[in-house]
């Protein structure tokens, strides 16, 4: 049990990496990083990791015991906010929002970001070192020719279905139909909110007419 | 023939002169030592990689420390120290085996090591180096084959600074009488049958086998770590005991 945080961390670290190597932008990423330690503290579940750059990839460390002066950056992380910061919002915002609490080269987070998420593989290139040049481009464009036929087959697929529902078995309401009944249902209530004032207004002159 | 010559240590199962051992064990890695790195995933199918990973979380090594890692052979250990040391830093590859440490030497360079790193064929139980040169030892399966493993402890504490770390994982006892008889099956019988097919040689596997049963338990470490002036000497098993990582500061 105690090797199992170990064994996760090294696969981790493992894809990670091999992720890095297939993406061509990741060698000059990774060399304005390299040497840089970012301390990570994860509040649910309770753990500390560095991720120690170089020029290959990143080391991912368990660090316990490792003082906050040690790394160039100090940042505490919730679920939320872990979540937040993937999604895409600025680590400005989640800072300014109290969300965040980081110290140190703050740049280092964001750097992290555009590192891990604006991975482009070039997994043509990986396939062709499998099998050669023209084997791995006819499979790619294999690939690519049925990605698009699922594409646009998906897209049909909804037109169609939405055609058929809306129009020719009236099961719903279309969007002109269905904007035309909000029109007239507003019209309804502008329509019962004068009335209901009038009848309001009648109230109180019968009630004065009563009184005199 | 003088009194000295007459002491015997063990080699494996064998009773061998003192002078002697370390020549043996010599010749043990000599021939295994191109095969090495296969058949230690081989043997242990892959676990040591996350051993020696452990080893390096547990040694809290940083830019610009100094490191010395004993026994390093392959280098999978120095590998992982250089980068984490960065430039500032230096690691010290030290093997007393030259054969392991030329096959660390090719496999460093090939992947891409190489200012940060120094080769040393070098005895443990009297290193080259000054008193209090290293911020961080380690000796990963190394201590079994050296001769007089007190001589090696005091050694590497006199090498290390104060508050500096020696961190020695090497095999041990299992606590699991049922753990104990399948590894015992295992080792005995079939781990020289695996050095055979792919090292090609199966003596030296079956001394492997004989130098674990042969090395100190977790307790008797621990207090030979103590002994040698280390402090705050901890273990963590491993896998069930059969590998334990001792952990002593120099203060």
């Amino acid at each position: 049990m105690l090797l199992t945080p170990t064994l996760l961390l090294a696969g981790c670290e493992r894809t990670l990496n091999a992720l890095l190597a297939r993406d061509p932008a990741s060698p000059a990423r990774l060399a304005r990083l390299s040497g840089s330690r970012l301390l990570v503290r994860f509040e649910q579940p309770r753990l500390a990791l560095v991720l120690h750059y170089h020029d290959a990839g990143i080391d991912l460390l368990r660090a316990d015991d490792l003082d906050d002066r040690h790394a160039d950056a100090v940042v505490e992380l919730t679920p939320e906010t872990l979540s937040a910061w993937l999604g895409g919002t600025s680590v400005e915002q989640l800072m300014f929002e109290g969300k965040l609490a980081i110290r140190g080269q703050v740049h280092l987070l964001e750097a992290t970001r555009t590192l891990l998420l604006d991975l482009d593989l070039d997994w043509e290139n990986e396939l062709a070192r499998w099998l050669g040049d023209t084997p791995a481009h006819s499979l790619a464009e294999g690939v690519r020719r049925a990605a698009d036929w699922g594409l646009r087959t998906r897209d049909e697929l909804v037109q169609d279905v939405a055609e058929y529902v809306f129009e020719e078995a009236r099961l719903l309401p279309g969007r002109q139909q269905r904007d035309v009944l909000r029109d007239q249902l507003t019209a309804l209530e502008v329509a019962t909110d004068r009335l209901e004032a009038r009848f309001k207004r009648l109230d109180r002159r019968l009630r004065a007419g009563a009184r005199q | 023939m003088s009194p000295t010559d007459k002491r015997t240590t063990d080699f494996g199962y064998q009773e061998v002169p003192l002078d002697e051992k370390a020549s043996r064990v010599a010749d043990v890695f000599h021939s295994v030592a191109a095969r090495y790195d296969v058949m230690n995933d081989l043997m242990s199918m892959g676990i040591h990689r996350v051993w020696k990973r452990l080893t390096i979380e547990r040694a809290g090594v940083r830019p610009g420390h100094q490191v010395l890692d004993i026994a390093g052979g392959t280098g999978d250990l120095t590998l992982k120290f250089s980068r984490l040391v960065g430039p500032r830093g230096k690691v010290v590859l030290a093997d007393i085996n030259a054969s392991m440490l030329n096959v660390g030497r090719d496999k460093l360079m090939d992947n891409g090591v190489g200012s940060n790193v120094e080769y040393v064929q070098a005895n443990a139980e009297c290193l080259p180096f000054p008193d209090n040169s290293f911020d961080c030892i380690t000796i990963a399966f190394g201590l079994r084959n050296v001769t007089d493993k007190d001589a090696a402890l005091r050694s590497m504490a006199r090498v290390l600074k104060p508050g500096g770390r020696l961190l020695v994982l090497e095999f041990s006892k299992p606590n699991n009488p049922l753990l104990t008889k399948a590894y015992d099956e295992y080792s005995f019988r079939l781990l020289p049958k695996m050095g055979e097919w792919v090292a090609g040689d199966g003596e030296s596997y079956r001394y492997l086998a004989e130098s674990i049963r042969m090395h100190p338990d977790q307790e008797t470490l621990k207090s030979m770590m103590e002994d040698a002036g280390l402090e705050r000497v901890e273990y963590t098993n491993l896998t069930g005991g059969i590998v334990a990582l001792h952990r002593g500061i120099k203060l």
